[in-house]
């Protein structure tokens, strides 16, 4: 007894341990490599290309372009860089091209390659802003501003930007808004309006520029408004006055700042091309954890194998989870099954076959190869060659089942090719003996235990997501590992112990 | 739906009567007192046939061993002076593969239930023996020819065909639990209990019946000779609890079954030992292994000689 609990006591801290390794080590993976709970195969990755152009005069030159930082919603994959004959420094969220002596038009380039973006759609943290400064109106123009803002206050809106922004998009607009106004009106110049009025509110705002991530060419930058309210950034669509960051939208350059400066040139620009492609979440997910710094680590896992190599560790990976089942369909439930690991590699074949098609094959070569046992039994062959000629069998009945079904085009039968031969035949033995020593009923019995497992066990590997989050957080497997040695443990009673000693303490009647 | 939960019982009924199960004796009983080294002895019939000589164990005298698949065709030879012999082999286990020829001439060997069977027969049957059809695991193994036991008389009518015999339990080398297993129709002249066979839980004390069951049920009467299954008392009890004592000498385990059976003239002999036996004894005695398990841990003394633990268990 005491041995058993130093024992339970030894593994249960394996255990705890294993699982902290283990849920360190998936938050990890997910935090810094990337990684997802989901299998979704695909990942839209993003190529984006900043074209900078200007003519420059001959002084010294000076050109910043506001870049998207990590934390900003979208992981960057790749930073590109074609600028001849400059000179480049990054920022944290500036780049800065310098060169001497250069004459004409100009064209520089910064190209991203930025996946999916993340929910990160409320961290929009920066320092608080100070106090607006109210806007020098004269008299008339801030009475009209006051006017305005009382419109607002009175509209219907979750807060005052939001009314806003809402007030300037009407159709047709509010006269007092519409005299208020120039007539020809940018959205550039809309905003400042917007920023204006806002002042006079006390609520500090600036302008964000950023993609909306849709494939084109010479796309200009979208203008966001962010305004500092309740002790946060803001940010705002200026169109519909819908609040937070919308999908598929990256940020460039936040504050202040102009999106592009240029010094030493005239007739600056900077647009950008957009185009999609889709990566496996995989692929990007090792070239990201490359890319971090912590890339040592993923350095030396299975991850940076051929892709050959990661499906094989896939289709194993999968493994220890069936096994599991297996050990509590056995010590806990109590099944009885055609040896330990029949079920395991009958579901194996199933996930090779589809299930199906599997089942059907299964059946028949179990069924036609136990009745060619059966006439063999009556020649008392010696056990050796008589498994033998099974063996042999089996691959007969199965060049059969695929000559029928290509000629016939049943797809069923051509998916017997999948069965492990050997282990098919041994199952055919083994029912054939239990049939001849404890009857039909038990090899029968035990036959459909079997295949009850192996069904339930390929019902767990087939999962796609059980076999994403063995593969992918496949440190799980030293947890099942665990588990597995405490089941060794048990001495509880089997659950079907609870029927078979029944007699035992109920009185029959 | 409801009626089949009803045939489960809660595992705190269970413990109550303290019933052993299968997890709790493979990892507190076998696996601490049962050396894997030790398994030989038991599993090879050959081996404990020479250890029971050893020990002054009765056992079926041995004719002879084959070993070899050549040496099949000697087998007339090595029971020219036996009228009759039984054919095993020696990794089996349930009774798989037991031959017993009741009398032979030229081709004809006659079988218990009458049947005959060829010489040919014979020699295949050996030749599936040795190809390790009937052993523990398939291996090759040898078989053995030994003299039939002659079954006393009190068993005739509790048994159809097959060997009726008592398997006792012995825990630290205390018979603790006993049973007599008899054949019935059902069964095939089997002695498996979930073959059908009837289990006769026997009083460990006196040898007497204390509850039958077929199928995990009571019940009184055997099923095909009618006879009255309370009324069994084995005879020469001591002598079959002192076997099933002897062999814990013998091979050092802490616990296995000893089958022994009854012969008319030259009283119990042991047949085989089982490093693991079966639960289904509970079953038959009504009572849990663990408790006389616990009561053997708690306050039996240890140091003692076969007989006297015997002697100790009969008090």
């Amino acid at each position: 007894m005491k041995k058993l609990i130093s024992v339970r006591l030894i593994l249960s801290i394996g255990l705890i341990l294993s699982m902290i390794f283990a849920g360190y080590s998936i938050y990890y993976k997910i935090k810094y490599w990337g990684f997802s709970i989901s299998p979704k195969q695909n990942t839209n990755v993003w190529a984006i290309e900043a074209n900078i152009n200007f003519i420059a005069d001959g002084s010294p030159i000076k050109v910043s372009l506001g870049i998207p930082t990590q934390n900003k919603g979208f992981k960057i994959l790749e930073e590109n860089i074609i600028a001849n004959g400059y000179k480049t420094q990054k920022h944290a969220d500036r780049i800065v091209f310098s060169a001497r002596n250069m004459i004409g038009e100009q064209n520089l380039y910064y190209k991203i390659i930025v996946f999916d973006n993340i929910n990160t759609k409320d961290k929009l943290k920066d320092k608080a802003p100070k106090a607006p400064r109210i806007p020098p109106f004269d008299e008339q123009k801030m009475a009209q501003a006051q006017q305005i803002l009382d419109i607002v206050e009175q509209s219907e809106g979750k807060d005052t930007v939001e009314k806003l922004i809402k007030l300037f998009n009407e159709e047709p607009l509010n006269p007092a808004l519409k005299s208020y106004i120039p007539v020809q009106n940018t959205t550039k110049s809309k905003i400042n309006q917007m920023r204006e009025l806002l002042a006079i509110e006390g609520i500090s705002t600036r302008i964000a520029r950023g993609l909306n991530l849709e494939e084109g060419q010479k796309v200009t930058p979208d203008m966001m408004l962010e305004a500092y309210m309740d002790g946060a950034w803001r940010i705002y669509d200026v169109s519909t006055g819908e609040r937070g960051l919308p999908d598929n939208f990256l940020l460039f350059q936040r504050g202040g700042d102009s999106l592009l400066d240029v010094e030493g040139g005239t007739d600056s620009s900077v647009k950008f091309s957009i185009a999609k492609s889709i990566t496996s979440t995989m692929n990007l997910a090792s070239q990201r954890a490359k890319q971090s710094k912590k890339a040592g680590w993923f350095d030396h896992s299975i991850y940076t194998l051929p892709l050959a190599q990661q499906n094989t560790l896939k289709w194993l990976s999968v493994f220890p989870i069936g096994i599991l089942l297996v050990v509590l369909m056995r010590n806990i439930v109590g099944v009885q099954t055609m040896g330990t690991f029949t079920p395991m590699l009958i579901s194996m074949s199933l996930v090779k076959t589809g299930f199906i098609t599997g089942l059907v094959c299964f059946l028949a070569i179990i069924l036609l190869g136990l009745g060619i046992r059966f006439i063999m039994s009556k020649l008392n062959l010696l056990l050796v060659p008589r498994i033998s000629a099974v063996v042999i069998f089996v691959i007969l009945i199965i060049h059969a089942l695929t000559f029928v079904g290509y000629n016939f085009d049943i797809k069923i039968a051509q998916a017997s090719v999948f069965f492990p031969i050997i282990i098919t035949a041994w199952v055919i033995e083994r029912a054939s003996i239990t049939w001849e020593e404890d009857g039909p009923l038990n090899a029968g019995t035990e036959l459909l235990n079997s295949l009850l497992v192996g069904i339930i066990v390929y019902f767990i590997i087939a999962n796609d997501y059980v076999r994403h989050i063995m593969f992918v957080f496949n440190e799980l497997n030293i947890v099942i590992l665990f588990i597995v040695m405490l089941l060794g443990t048990y001495t509880g009673y089997r659950l079907t112990e609870l029927r078979r000693f029944a007699p035992l303490v109920k009185k029959v009647k | 739906m409801f009626d089949w939960f009803k045939k489960f019982t809660s595992p705190k009924l269970l413990r109550a009567k303290g019933v052993l199960g299968m997890n709790a004796r493979n990892f507190h009983i076998i696996s601490q007192y049962n050396p894997r080294r030790l398994y030989p002895l038991v599993d090879d019939k050959v081996q404990t046939k020479a250890l029971a000589l050893q020990y002054g164990v009765n056992t079926p005298n041995l004719i002879g061993v084959i070993e070899h698949q050549f040496q099949v065709k000697n087998i007339l030879k090595m029971v020219e002076n036996h009228s009759e012999f039984v054919v095993k082999p020696s990794h089996g286990s349930g009774g798989k593969g037991v031959l017993v020829i009741k009398g032979y001439e030229a081709n004809s060997f006659t079988l218990p239930s009458g049947k005959t069977m060829t010489y040919n027969e014979l020699y295949q049957h050996i030749s599936n023996i040795l190809s390790g059809l009937y052993s523990l695991g398939g291996r090759y193994d040898s078989a053995l020819v030994e003299e039939v036991v002659h079954f006393s008389d009190i068993f005739k009518d509790y048994s159809y065909q097959g060997v009726p015999d008592v398997r006792v339990i012995v825990y630290k080398g205390y018979p603790i639990m006993a049973m007599s297993r008899l054949s019935t129709a059902e069964s095939g002249g089997r002695a498996n209990l979930h073959q059908g066979a009837v289990g006769v839980g026997l009083d460990i004390k006196t040898g007497k019946t204390k509850k039958a069951v077929q199928h995990n049920m009571p019940i009184t009467y055997h099923p095909d000779t009618k006879a009255d299954l309370r009324k069994i008392v084995v005879p020469l009890w001591r002598e079959h609890l002192l076997i099933a004592a002897k062999a814990y000498e013998m091979t050092g385990l802490g616990y296995f079954g000893a089958d022994i059976v009854l012969d008319a003239q030259k009283g119990p002999m042991m047949l085989e030992l089982n490093a693991r036996p079966g639960l289904a004894i509970q079953i038959a005695n009504g009572l849990g292994l663990k408790k006389a398990i616990k009561r053997v841990d708690k306050k039996y003394p240890s140091g003692l000689t076969a007989e006297q633990r015997v002697d100790y268990v009969l008090a």
